[in-house]
């Protein structure tokens, strides 16, 4: 009971923090734009209504490219879900789906397969090389003790120079002004659901698989049960006769696999060419939705959603107000600090802590009267902690 | 008796000059637990009053409260009469409270007169560095005045345990304090220490000082304290005239009953030896030698205990045991294989269970569910899985099952396990290792903090299973746990054997203090008995 309405209070915490970051928002709106109401309208609602002389519609387009946009940083939210969830701060997400898009890019531009196939074997591929990459920083944290953190933060670099340097020296299309590899080969391109130019692809259910996949995976498997015990306590885990070390790079090439797949996926669905150039930014952004998510894959879409619908929003608001889209880091800032902020709200918790405590107590005297000294005292009488 | 017990108190809550008034005092920990019930508690102008009671019982709760560590959730506290709301340290030692805590709080690099004046240091003219010259002084005039023994220039880390505590005492009283709180002042000390502290406390006293006295031995309140107060799960039990009331009656005011926790057992019938430890040597990274020349062993069947002062080695050897520590040289075997350097899945493959010292460390994962933590042993077992996934029937009725026969207090098995009273953790973490039949059964500390119910209740599944054709390893610094629990017991002393006792059944405190203390040994040849060779 009592563990339902703190579920309870931690969604409506969750909300909340959504609200007052909106609200900060709002502020910063008014005191930067001369049309403040304007850049609101679209920012709140502009991603699903497109705004006629004859009247406000809902915008099915717009709201098909949010969704979109969510098929990437749903697997890297995934990604980070999982390694997140070993304790493993790795920040490697960004290399991997960079990684992983080029290759799946590279086997879709030189590798001769029925469609069906290609795709398969293309985003396999992908997947394969973000796990492998990320073996790096798990197991040098493993074998040697350096934080995973650090490695995995520089690794994205290291990766990024070194496709670049292979695009730029191997597979560059020499007859293109820009630096571009040749085209993708029609067979391994990811073809929308409905074509309609939204670029909804079939990745999007691919995503949505891999969501059930992965809360099954992490809470109805062994393997999962152990990532998420070690990241609760490592020593226990440990002491419990777990393989701790296998474990933690186990997670954290999880987090490569499902980083890598979402690269291939977004390269083979959205683009002709391979052509990023940089770090295409979905690694961080998956790092805002897991813990948006608290860390559970069933919360990511939800999250992703969120995170789309506001890039979207900040983007229109930019377009058509005078407020810049640098706003966006703004809001998210202070969503994080409320999200993050463990003692937001924490005194209404306590509340509910304390009246939960006094119930158990009055249930204990309840059973003390019937002269029950065999049956021990109810959760809250006593504690080791406090002597 | 809670009636007659109350009405007391109002009697003595009538009567004037009292320099604290806590009264209705409820405190709920975030946790859940509520380690404060309704409490009244007075202290009376220059009187030494004790807190007693068990751990657990809610003594250091309250007294945190005092000294504005923690935030009463309801109730009020008058200092010389006045209402105060003590929101931290700081206001507390304002009203002239000081607090010693059962764990030094110093710095250990730097020097005793350092630790007296900190934060609080004389400056030199420029007001930039510190006037050590000055400090010292302080110290010095302090000490004097108060009849300390201490040495102003020796580092915090280079002085033994009872100069510490007089360095927290002055800390406290240079501050100003008129009230001292001390927390298990004795826990730590040697019995020179503990009467050379007696006489000082006494000698504070008589210049005016209030002071209150955490602790839970008998003797020592008798000896030193004017009135009392006892506490039992959280509730005062009554405010006595340390004159008037018998340690029996106190005893069995602090416990709930009149004797003792008898444990009832059939005579052990050892037979092969199970566990085998022999010469086994370590010496910890400050080169302190903590285990030396250790050789024992224990056998089906029956209970060998390990009594002794913490810290002479016990957490040590534990942790070789359960390959959580590497020993320099020597031998752990279980049946004839060595597990010096297993993963600990092997090692519990072999028939080893732990029952942990420090439970929340290792023996549960806080936040998971109490489900989470009974399976943490067996999860990769065939019958929770069915291909890839867990089997999450089998899972819940694992766990029903141990919730049942372990008598765990919960609202499901779905509960968080931090959630759970000290007793109803232990049972968590005993419920696991218990369950999984070993052969061999490590049990340290197994009922430390934790209520008595609890305690009876896994004192006798320890038994049970010894009776059932286990090997138990029992490791206690409760000197009545370990003398009734045993079988047979050992005592060590400075990392090394230095008593073993093949019955327990004729062992009384007394002769147990004396080894424990290192006051007397035993020869080698009496010793090497439990090697049963």
């Amino acid at each position: 009971m009592s563990d339902r309405r703190l579920l309870l209070f931690n969604l409506l915490r969750g909300l909340a923090a959504i609200l007052l970051a909106l609200a900060v928002a709002t502020i910063f709106i008014f005191l930067s734009s001369d049309e403040p109401l304007t850049a609101l309208k679209y920012l709140l609602v502009g991603p699903v209504v497109s705004f006629k002389a004859t009247g406000n519609v809902f915008n099915t387009v717009s709201f098909l490219t949010i969704l979109a946009a969510m098929i990437p940083t749903i697997f890297s939210g995934l990604a980070v879900c999982v390694m997140f969830s070993a304790n493993q701060f790795n920040l490697g997400g960004e290399g991997a789906i960079m990684l992983g898009g080029f290759v799946g890019a590279l086997l879709g531009i030189y590798l001769h397969l029925n469609t069906g196939l290609h795709q398969v074997v293309c985003v396999l591929a992908g997947a394969i090389a973000g796990g492998l990459i990320m073996l790096i920083p798990a197991v040098l944290k493993v074998k040697l003790g350096a934080s995973e953190m650090v490695t995995s933060l520089m690794m994205n670099y290291v990766v990024m120079f070194v496709i670049l340097h292979f695009l730029n020296f191997v597979f560059a299309d020499r007859t293109k002004g820009a630096t571009q590899t040749f085209p993708i080969l029609e067979t391994a391109k990811i073809p929308e659901i409905v074509a309609n130019g939204t670029k909804l692809t079939w990745g999007f259910v691919v995503a949505l698989v891999f969501v059930v996949i992965i809360a099954l995976f992490m809470y109805r498997t062994k393997w999962g049960y152990a990532i998420r015990m070690i990241g609760i306590n490592q020593s226990f885990a440990q002491y419990s006769g777990m393989q701790v070390g296998a474990v933690i790079i186990l997670s954290q090439v999880i987090g490569g696999l499902l980083s890598g797949m979402g690269g291939s996926i977004e390269v083979l669905g959205r683009y002709n060419t391979f052509l990023w150039r940089e770090l295409p930014g979905y690694g961080w952004l998956g790092i805002t939705i897991a813990i948006l998510a608290k860390n559970n894959p069933i919360f990511v879409p939800f999250a992703a959603f969120f995170i789309a619908y506001l890039n979207k929003g900040c983007d229109l608001m930019a377009t058509y107000s005078d407020v810049p889209s640098e706003m966006i880091d703004i809001i998210q800032a202070a969503i994080f600090l409320f999200f993050a902020a463990e003692q937001f709200l924490a005194k209404y918790r306590q509340k509910i802590v304390v009246r939960n405590a006094q119930r158990d107590l009055a249930l204990q005297e309840a059973y003390a009267d019937q002269g029950d000294l065999a049956l021990p005292n109810v959760a809250g009488s006593q504690g080791g902690s406090i002597s | 008796m809670e009636q007659e017990v109350i009405v007391e108190q109002e009697e003595v809550v009538e009567q004037e000059d009292f320099v604290v008034q806590m009264r209705g005092i409820n405190k709920v920990y975030p946790n859940g637990i509520a380690a404060n019930k309704d409490v009244n508690f007075s202290l009376r102008r220059g009187e030494i009053h004790a807190i007693m009671g068990e751990n657990g019982a809610g003594k250091s709760t309250l007294m945190k409260i005092l000294f504005g560590l923690e935030q009463p959730t309801s109730g009020e506290i008058l200092i010389n009469g006045q209402p105060v709301a003590i929101h931290n340290p700081q206001k507390a030692i304002s009203l002239g409270i000081g607090m010693v805590h059962q764990h030094f709080m110093l710095v250990p690099s730097l020097t005793v007169a350092e630790n007296i004046v900190l934060g609080m240091a004389p400056t030199t003219k420029s007001r930039l560095l510190v006037d050590y010259k000055k400090a010292v002084q302080i110290a010095e005039e302090n000490a004097a005045r108060y009849n300390f023994r201490i040495e102003p220039n020796s580092k915090v880390m280079d002085i033994p345990v009872g100069m510490k505590q007089k360095v927290e005492i002055l800390k406290a009283l240079v501050r100003g304090a008129k009230i001292l709180i001390l927390d298990e002042p004795t826990a730590v000390l040697t019995t020179q220490e503990t009467t050379e502290l007696f006489k000082e406390l006494i000698a504070l006293k008589e210049q005016g000082l209030t002071i209150v006295f955490i602790s839970h031995k008998l003797k020592e309140i008798k000896q030193i304290t004017d009135r009392l107060t006892i506490m039992r799960g959280g509730r005062t039990m009554g405010v006595y005239n340390t004159a008037d009331i018998s340690e029996a009656e106190i005893s069995r005011l602090m416990v709930g009953r009149d004797v003792v926790l008898k444990v009832v057992k059939d005579k052990a019938q050892p037979t092969e030896t199970i566990l085998k430890v022999r010469d086994l040597e370590y010496t910890n990274r400050w080169n302190k030698k903590m285990l030396d020349k250790l050789s024992f062993s224990v056998r089906r069947g029956e209970i060998l205990g390990i009594a002794g002062v913490e810290g002479n080695g016990q957490r040590e050897l534990v942790e070789m045991l359960f390959n959580l520590n590497t020993p320099d040289t020597g031998t752990i075997t279980v049946c004839g294989e060595s597990i010096i350097n297993q993963p600990q899945n092997k090692i519990r493959d072999r028939g080893v269970s732990l029952v942990p010292e420090d439970r929340m460390t290792y023996g549960i994962a806080d936040i998971a569910t109490i489900e989470e933590n009974v399976i943490s042993d067996r999860f990769t077992d065939s019958r929770f899985n069915k291909g890839p996934l867990f089997n999450v029937q089998e899972i819940h009725s694992e766990c029903d099952n141990l919730i049942v026969d372990y008598r765990i207090l919960a609202k499901s098995r779905k509960q968080q396990v931090k959630m759970l009273s000290g007793g109803n953790i232990q049972k968590v973490v005993v419920a696991r290792e218990l369950s999984s039949k070993p052969t061999l059964l490590i049990a340290d500390q197994p009922t430390r903090g934790i209520d008595v119910g609890a305690t009876e209740f896994i004192r006798n599944e320890i038994v049970e299973l010894s009776r059932e054709g286990a090997a138990v390893l029992l490791v206690s610094a409760d000197l009545n746990e370990v003398i009734e629990l045993s079988d047979s017991l050992i005592v060590m002393y400075g990392g090394k054997i230095v008593a073993y006792f093949e019955d327990t059944s004729q062992l009384d405190d007394e002769v147990m203090g004396e080894y424990m203390l290192g006051l007397k040994h035993q020869t080698e040849e009496e010793i090497a008995k439990v090697s049963y060779e």
